[in-house]
């Protein structure tokens, strides 16, 4: 009985699995998005597009832009390392006008997949590459990080003030020196404590080990806190609220998220750039190599707005502004802890 | 002869119904699930499968991603065979890989004839110890492995990231890799073989390696004493023992056989894919590895079969994620759960009408 019945289920399955193969090719065309239009696709980092913070940011940009021009969006949200190339290729294989990698970790796979499909444009945020259908994304965050160590610096009431980053790698470094360096240009007693959550990307998505560094840096007297950790900076914005401390935001303008906690943001506008590169391609202008994003441009920046005003006082604000100028005008050179 | 070929073909066949009707409900249960996130299940399962078998993209990675699943499955399955569920291929394969990737930057300028099958020995050895390592602990003091080897993989995964962060990484790299192997220890690509497959795509000679390995898998097993003493231990320790079996020998090598199996993975991600070691490569091939073995029925034809299905999960389950509006590669975690569920619905099914250990016995 069985015997007579195995031949049967086995070809029924076969030509199930055959027939959705064959329309499936057809679906795979149709589901990649018109090609007519300009095709967009966006890769984030192991943070999600949802951390609040850097790919927020970034898609904040590419949504903006599909609304004001006529493109296909689609974004991929990896999750771990291994499949951000990927995502990366399966893009490029449908054949997408432009594939934007979110993230330094993103730069040799970028720059692996650009050069087995040089008809396609790509760009890099946070890295650097020399193809020519790259464009390399970068900003000045040393600089705006200086302007939130001044801030840090003038609002400690114990002359302690700490950092948390979130991957211990250079990009983050630049963040650190500025702001080391800001704080001590406002007040050159004072003491920075700086920690990062890992070695790993998982640096960016441990929001728990965020929160265990700032309790610890409040415990050695920090009563500012910046954190440049990605996802793991909320752990951060947690123990400020829970400790009555202040924290310093980074990437997208995160003062909302802790009301009254939180000084400022060190904004890092992610959002605009890649608006930037993609209405750049739409009127076809898309140009590879590098753009870089600083003070003078809103590339970098402090954040301003009716969550943080009463807890800046004018004068401080100030002398911020003056800063800013002076950075600007090349009067003040900030470290640029990449360039070592 | 003609006859008994028939029936053992048959009864082969057999063995495929219940993992298929695993699948086919499997996928049934998705639908309603794309149903409920509101997109056309036809379409998502259309876009799932077409994107898994398109030339030369889809074929081509599907097989990639199937080539780990086919080691780890290995793996798995030769420890159940002794009856040992070994959890550990995740770390066995970490460590394995980075040590691939050790000899390969150690030994870089050594040409080719050398270097490969210096770091296949090197995959297959630290996989083997790292697996040993569980077994010799059950056979000596009777610690469990699933205890000890859920641990070992804490400790591989740890020591291969410390190792790349302080030692083996290039100087301002901000990304967690080890320097680049040397060029003698890169083996080829399956598409300078193949027409019409291009060289981009990472599938490589590991593949071939990986069904060579299933058929020497079967022969150790089904045709080589050891291989009869490892089944006979795993079907009946006490039995074995009393048959004249050091059933702890045969708990070591298998463990040890199965961490080498789960450390062959490192010859398709060091010496074929990245060249390289790269930190948290692994998105849970050893973890996929228990799915397959047990989808595959822990026989060498079912874990080629059963990685085939999860590779092209992987590969769909990637466009899926990303040309859909609302259904994301969860669907595809879901869809491995269910078969999962199904699979070992089936084995309790099965054992409540021939007694708990009945068939186990007889397979012997």
């Amino acid at each position: 009985m069985l015997r007579q019945k195995v031949p049967w289920t086995l070809g029924l399955c076969l030509a199930l699995i055959a027939g959705l193969a064959g329309s499936g090719c057809n679906n795979l065309a149709k589901a990649a998005g018109d090609p007519k239009k300009v095709r967009v696709g966006i890769v984030f980092d192991s943070g999600g597009k949802d951390d609040r913070s850097f790919n927020a940011a970034a898609y904040r940009g590419v949504k903006r832009a599909a609304k004001d021009f006529p493109i296909v969006l689609r974004d991929a949200e990896p999750g771990d390392p291994a499949s951000l190339e990927p995502a990366m290729r399966a893009f490029a294989e449908v054949g997408y006008d432009l594939i934007i990698g979110i993230g330094f970790a993103q730069t040799p796979i970028v720059e692996a997949v650009a050069k087995d499909y040089p008809k396609q444009n790509f760009a890099i945020i946070d890295g650097v590459s020399d193809l020519p259908n790259v464009a390399s994304l970068i900003f000045k965050e040393h600089e705006g990080s200086f302007l939130v160590g001044m801030i840090a610096a003038r609002t400690t009431k114990t002359g302690v003030v700490g950092f948390v980053g979130g991957m211990d790698v250079p990009l983050i470094h630049k963040f650190e020196v500025g702001y080391e360096e800001g704080a001590r240009a406002a007040n050159p007693k004072i003491v920075v404590i700086q920690n990062y959550v890992g070695v790993t990307e998982a640096a960016w998505n441990n929001p728990g080990k965020g929160k265990e560094l700032a309790v610890a840096q409040i415990g050695k007297g920090a009563d500012v806190i910046f954190a440049a950790a990605g996802n793991s900076g909320l752990g951060v914005f947690d123990a400020a609220e829970q400790y009555q401390k202040y924290v310093i935001g980074v990437d997208s303008n995160q003062n909302w998220v802790k009301p009254g906690f939180v000084l400022t943001s060190m904004v890092k506008r992610v959002d605009n750039a890649v608006y930037q590169i993609i209405s750049d391609l739409v009127n076809h202008r898309f140009k590879g190599g590098i753009h870089v994003y600083g003070l003078p441009d809103g590339g970098v920046g402090i954040a301003m707005d009716q969550y943080n005003e009463k807890l800046i006082p004018p004068d401080v604000l100030r002398q911020v502004e003056e800063a800013k100028a002076k950075i600007i005008r090349g009067e003040i050179k900030v470290t640029n802890a990449m360039e070592k | 002869m003609a006859l008994e070929r028939e029936k053992s073909l048959m009864k082969g066949l057999r063995q495929l119904i219940f993992p298929l009707a695993a699948v086919l409900a499997a996928f049934v249960a998705g639908s309603f699930l794309v149903l409920a996130v509101g997109d056309s299940p036809l379409a998502t399962y259309q876009l799932l499968i077409g994107s898994a078998f398109t030339w030369p993209d889809g074929i081509g990675y599907t097989l990639f991603y199937a080539t780990p699943l086919i080691f780890t499955g290995l793996a798995v399955a030769v420890a159940f065979r002794c009856g040992l569920l070994n959890i550990g291929a995740e770390g066995q394969l970490y460590i394995a890989s980075f040590a691939t990737a050790w000899v390969g930057i150690t030994f870089a300028g050594l040409p080719a004839i050398l270097l490969v099958p210096l770091c296949c020995l090197a995959a297959v050895l630290a996989g083997g110890v790292w697996g040993g390592i569980p077994g010799v602990l059950k056979a000596r003091f009777g610690a469990h492995e699933v205890i000890t080897t859920i641990m070992m993989n804490f400790i591989a995964i740890a020591l291969a990231s410390y190792f790349t962060q302080y030692h083996y990484k290039p100087p301002g790299d901000a990304i967690l890799e080890t320097v680049p192997i040397g060029e003698g220890g890169h083996i080829a690509r399956l598409g300078r073989f193949v027409p019409g497959l291009p060289e981009r795509i990472p599938l490589n000679l590991s593949f071939l390696l990986a069904l060579a390995t299933c058929v020497l898998v079967y022969l150790f097993l089904w045709r080589t004493r050891w291989g009869y003493e490892i089944r006979a231990t795993g079907a009946s320790p006490a039995a074995a023992q009393y048959g004249g079996i050091a059933t702890g020998r045969q708990i070591v090598l298998a463990m040890a056989l199965s961490g080498a199996l789960a450390g062959m993975v490192g010859i398709n991600e060091v010496l074929g894919y990245r060249y390289r070691y790269y930190d948290s490569f692994s998105s849970g091939y050893g973890f996929t590895g228990i799915a397959v073995a047990l989808l595959g029925r822990n026989h060498p034809v079912g874990v080629i079969l059963a990685s085939l299905l999860f590779g092209a999960l992987l590969r769909g389950g990637l466009f899926v994620d990303i040309f859909t509006e609302h259904v994301s590669k969860d669907l595809v975690m879901v869809l491995q759960g269910i078969i999962i569920l199904f699979v070992a619905a089936e084995a309790m099914f099965r054992d409540r009408f021939r007694g708990p250990f009945g068939r186990r016995i007889k397979g012997v």
